[in-house]
């Protein structure tokens, strides 16, 4: 009994202890391999689909060993996807634009000419709505915006209208509420980066003779940039995917590409709805992929959360 | 880290009040719902417990009951779900009843076979289709002694002659139906709401005040009734007209609506006031109706509902068992009871969709509106629609995408 | 100077009544005795009692929070052992790791939801609570590390140093003093999970069993019921009181 047996535990964890190799795969391969099993691993299998490697006969789901590019030059013979690619776009840029202009002068006004007191109260009251889950948010958009609702109401008492105006079921109500939906994402970055500005360096450009507004031009917005390309990038990503905003306050002229997914998966029956559907998520994903490496090359910075 | 970080510090503690709120609701939830199960519960309890005693005092031997299940998936505002929840209560049976809003994804839940429904209620040829491509069950009728309250007329339809895999559920017919207040002259055909070349057609005078169905086979076959072709052309000239023919048609519109939707619109008609519709929906507004409770009063006498002159589609809704169906047994004794004549009758009268085997318990009133039961004469215009084949069917699509996404 | 303060300010509360009109309109009509959604007709709190004694809403409140909780714990913790691994050690193919636990958060989120069902199935997985928690934690993981990541990176190792040259091990090291220094991101990894978690709706709406619904879930298939929607405004209200009263609260109680 010359040494002492450690138990067999205590021999693992220095075997752990000593080496790094076997630290980093505990530490990062092993969480990471639920996202290739539960996150890649669903993108590779919806690739096969696309390129017809699966057929469905009867809840079974039979391989095939081969490579067709049908799903993909079916899809565009499709007169509505490219039209719903385009709207998608045009719904996301109109938002992100209509989220910065609304809610940059209220972060500035907040981080840089409210007194400090007040701060936590006025986050506090702006953050509020937003614990209110977003489809019931959503669903009083709807009271506000129907023919018998508060909007219209308004607009009919004041004689701006005489009849109401139809906006549920059109372009205007989804980006409206695609906005609404959205600013709050806006603002929190913005927001982020004034409240941070040294007042002093505004005070310094002021007694140094610059106007309010050459203060606000040459430091004050090119300081909030960083904040602004994070906005826009929380707020863009999400609005070039979203499907439950046109499917509840748009028409028959809303369809979105995330639509139109949705449409392939679930209203097509069989192996050609999940092939085309596969196909356009990740014609849809090619061009996120592609638009965020371009953003984050262009703006080098990187994006920032919480 | 700056102490000054107050964006952030709100921020936390906006959140962190706000998951306190969230943590004391779902405490209260949980409070509810364990009050719930336990009177659930307790009521068992009693009633087993009876059920021991009387059974060991003539000395029989009782098998300790287990729990069954079922899982229903049907159209909403489609049965009386106090009732079926009863049924559910008093067989121990744990029931999960889930809507849908669309057939087109009711039959992808089914034949993906994600989730395991075991009973589902489908229309005429989508049922055909699926039998033939292998996804549902045959029907035992042994076990539904009550198939033999179905009239006659509503056994061994055309898709099913035997009765293999299907058991009526409902019938009906899609039409228009309006609000008369809104639109004193009311519409009586399909050139109403069809005819845009003449100006003072109803669609015209009325533009923008019009609703159509988002379900592709409907709209498409109301514009092939219009233009005198077969409802499930396959046609690609046929087609290419029906689909001019919606795109002319479109810009009249109010848009392609779902049928909770005009069922909220139509009492009210604020942003339109024809819609094309299914009879009982329109019933259903007639009546007020509600999937808990009875009202045979008419409550909004001003909504009314046609059948258009030149024809319409007429559909039969079925039970089917999909094959992925795990409680056969159970989805049986529950296709049995609907069929009681009484049960039937009473899901009539709440809902206002004719099931044809409680026919003869509902009230004199109810049985002779024609909005809810259709009248002899009309069978002679109605069509059925008939099973497709996939590659029909996409050919189908792609004119209704046309139309879908014309500007 | 002045007045472009007044307007900035009187800008401000005017987009803040805004922020509050439909939660606003939601809770007017919660008193709503007509049986239309859309006009009022007289003053009930008939849709409290009826939300009261609502076994769906609460069975649904229910499983949106555990759910909710599992997903948060897991994928804190997940997002702990990641983000050490990567600011604490040098390992091949680090950056491409930091580029892939983004794609998460980039990626729409119903393409996910769809390619993770259409995997479900072909595996032959039958769907359950566990798939939506699944679901979730892929995505949370994601914002997990991003925000324990930040807060990691901006503090100094020679504290942990320090510790172990005062004798700690690497575990005590950990727990005594990398642990207290992250709490705050953990919390706000937590807080960032959970949110997305119990508002998430496209993911669990695609990945859930029937017969189970969490309150997004409940709320979209009631959504499209007519009829229906006075219980949820009611719920609404209820949702936005005590969090009013909460946050009210806390703000007087503790500064932190």
């Amino acid at each position: 009994m010359s040494h002492r047996r450690e138990p067999w535990y205590i021999t693992i964890l220095d075997r752990i202890r000593s080496s790094r190799r076997i630290k980093v795969f505990l530490l990062v391969f092993l969480p990471f391999i639920y996202l290739i099993i539960f996150f890649f691993a669903p993108f590779i299998i919806a690739l096969m689909y696309s390129l017809g490697m699966f057929k469905q006969v009867v809840y079974e789901f039979v391989f095939q060993p081969q490579i067709s590019l049908e799903y993909y030059y079916r899809l565009f013979q499709y007169p509505g996807v490219l039209v719903a690619i385009q709207r998608s776009f045009y719904y996301a840029i109109l938002t992100t634009v209509g989220t910065f202009l609304l809610s940059y002068p209220v972060a500035y006004y907040l981080g840089v000419k409210l007194p400090d007191k007040y701060q936590e109260m006025v986050v506090l009251v702006l953050f509020t709505p937003f614990w209110v889950n977003f489809l019931l948010r959503i669903y009083g958009m709807r009271f506000i915006f129907h023919e018998l609702g508060f909007l219209n109401m308004i607009l009919t008492t004041l004689g701006i209208v005489n009849d109401p105006i139809k906006i549920l079921g059109t372009d205007t109500a989804v980006i409206l509420v695609m906005i609404y939906t959205y600013v709050i994402l806006m603002i929190l970055p913005i927001y982020g980066v004034l409240e941070k500005l040294d007042k002093e360096l505004l005070e310094a450009a002021a007694t140094l003779g610059a106007s309010p507004v050459k203060t606000f031009l040459k430091v004050t917005l090119p300081l909030s940039v960083p904040g602004i390309l994070a906005g826009s990038l929380l707020v863009f990503i999400p609005a070039v995917g979203e499907f439950v905003i046109p499917e509840l306050v748009g028409g028959a002229n809303t369809v979105t590409l995330g639509t139109v997914i949705y449409n392939f998966f679930l209203r097509v029956k069989g192996t050609m709805g999940w092939g085309l559907g596969s196909a356009a998520g990740l014609i849809y994903i090619g061009l996120i992929l592609v638009l965020s490496y371009l953003y984050i090359r262009l703006v080098g910075g990187e994006i920032r959360l919480g | 880290m700056s102490e000054a970080d107050v964006g952030r510090r709100g921020f936390l503690k906006i959140a962190f009040a706000g998951a306190t709120a969230l943590a004391v609701g779902s405490a209260l939830g949980y409070f509810a719902r364990e009050g719930e199960v336990s009177t659930l519960r307790s009521e068992n309890e009693a009633l087993k417990k009876k059920v021991e005693e009387l059974s060991s005092s003539l000395g029989v031997e009782v098998p300790t009951e287990t729990q069954k299940n079922l899982n229903v998936y049907n159209w909403t505002w489609y049965a009386n779900l106090a009732l079926v929840d009863q049924w559910a209560k008093e067989n121990n049976v744990n029931l999960v009843y889930e809507f849908f809003e669309d057939l087109d994804t009711a039959i992808t839940t089914v034949t993906t076979g994600a989730a395991n429904y075991d009973i589902v209620v489908i229309s005429d040829n989508e049922a055909q289709e699926l039998w033939n491509e292998g996804y549902l069950q045959s029907i035992d009728l042994d076990k539904i002694p009550n198939f033999e309250y179905l009239p006659e007329g509503f056994k061994g339809l055309p898709y099913d002659p035997n009765n293999e895999f299907t058991v009526v559920y409902s019938y009906g017919t899609t039409g228009l139906g309006y609000n008369s207040d809104a639109c004193p002259e009311g519409v009586s055909k399909w050139e109403d709401v069809f005819d845009v070349d003449n100006p003072d057609s109803i669609i015209r005078r009325y533009a923008g005040k019009v609703t159509m169905m988002r379900d592709s086979s409907e709209t498409m076959g109301a514009a092939a009734i219009y233009l005198g072709y077969d409802i499930d052309t396959t046609d690609e000239n046929e087609l290419k007209n029906i689909a001019d023919l919606l795109i002319a048609q479109k810009p009249y519109l109010y848009g392609y609506v779902q049928t909770e939707d005009y069922m909220d619109e139509l009492p009210v008609a604020a942003r339109y006031c024809i819609s094309h519709a299914w009879n009982g929906d329109v019933a259903g507004i007639v009546y007020a109706s509600d999937e808990y409770e009875v009202y045979i009063e008419k409550y909004y006498e001003t909504v009314k509902y046609v059948v258009p002159e030149e024809g319409a589609i007429a559909w039969y809704d079925n039970f089917v068992i999909p094959k992925n169906a795990k409680n056969v047994d159970v989805a049986h004794e529950f296709i049995n009871w609907f069929l009681q004549p009484e049960v039937s009758a009473i899901h009539t009268i709440t809902i206002k969709y004719p099931y044809p085997a409680g026919i003869k318990y509902v009230p004199k009133e109810i049985l002779e509106d024609p909005m809810i039961f259709t009248p002899e004469e009309l069978w002679d215009k109605l069509h059925i629609g008939r099973a497709l084949t996939p590659e029909e069917k996409a050919i189908r699509e792609s004119y209704w995408n046309m139309v879908m996404t014309a500007t | 100077m002045k007045i472009t303060d007044l307007i900035l300010k009187i800008y401000t509360v005017f987009f803040l009544a805004v922020i509050y009109l439909p939660i606003a309109i939601l809770i007017f009509f919660s008193f709503n005795e007509s049986r239309s959604k859309i006009v009022f007709t007289g003053f009930t709190l008939e849709n409290y009692y009826s939300l009261i004694s609502n076994y769906a809403v609460w069975d649904s409140f229910y499983n949106s929070i555990w759910t909710a909780i599992v997903v948060t714990v897991v994928s804190v913790f997940l997002g702990i052992m990641i983000s050490y691994g990567v600011t604490r050690y040098e390992f091949k193919g680090k950056n491409m790791l930091d580029i892939l636990m983004l794609i998460p958060i980039i990626i729409p989120e119903i393409v996910e939801a769809l390619t993770l069902l259409v995997f479900l199935i072909i595996l032959g997985i039958r769907l359950s609570p566990y798939t939506v928690i699944i679901g979730h934690i892929a995505f949370d993981i994601s914002f997990a590390y991003i925000v324990i990541k930040a807060r990691m990176a901006g503090y100094d190792p020679q504290f942990e140093e320090a510790a172990r040259t005062l004798g700690a091990n690497e575990i005590q090291t950990f727990t005594k003093v990398t642990l207290p220094i992250l709490m705050p991101g953990i919390v706000s990894a937590a807080l960032i999970a959970f949110l997305q978690s119990y508002d998430d709706f496209i993911k669990t709406f695609f990945t859930r069993p029937p017969g189970f619904t969490t309150l997004p879930v409940y709320i979209w298939n009631m959504a499209s019921r007519r009829g229906f929607a006075l219980d949820l405004n009611a719920l609404a209200t209820f949702i936005v009181v005590i969090s009013i009263v909460f946050a009210y609260v806390r703000l007087k109680v503790e500064r932190w």
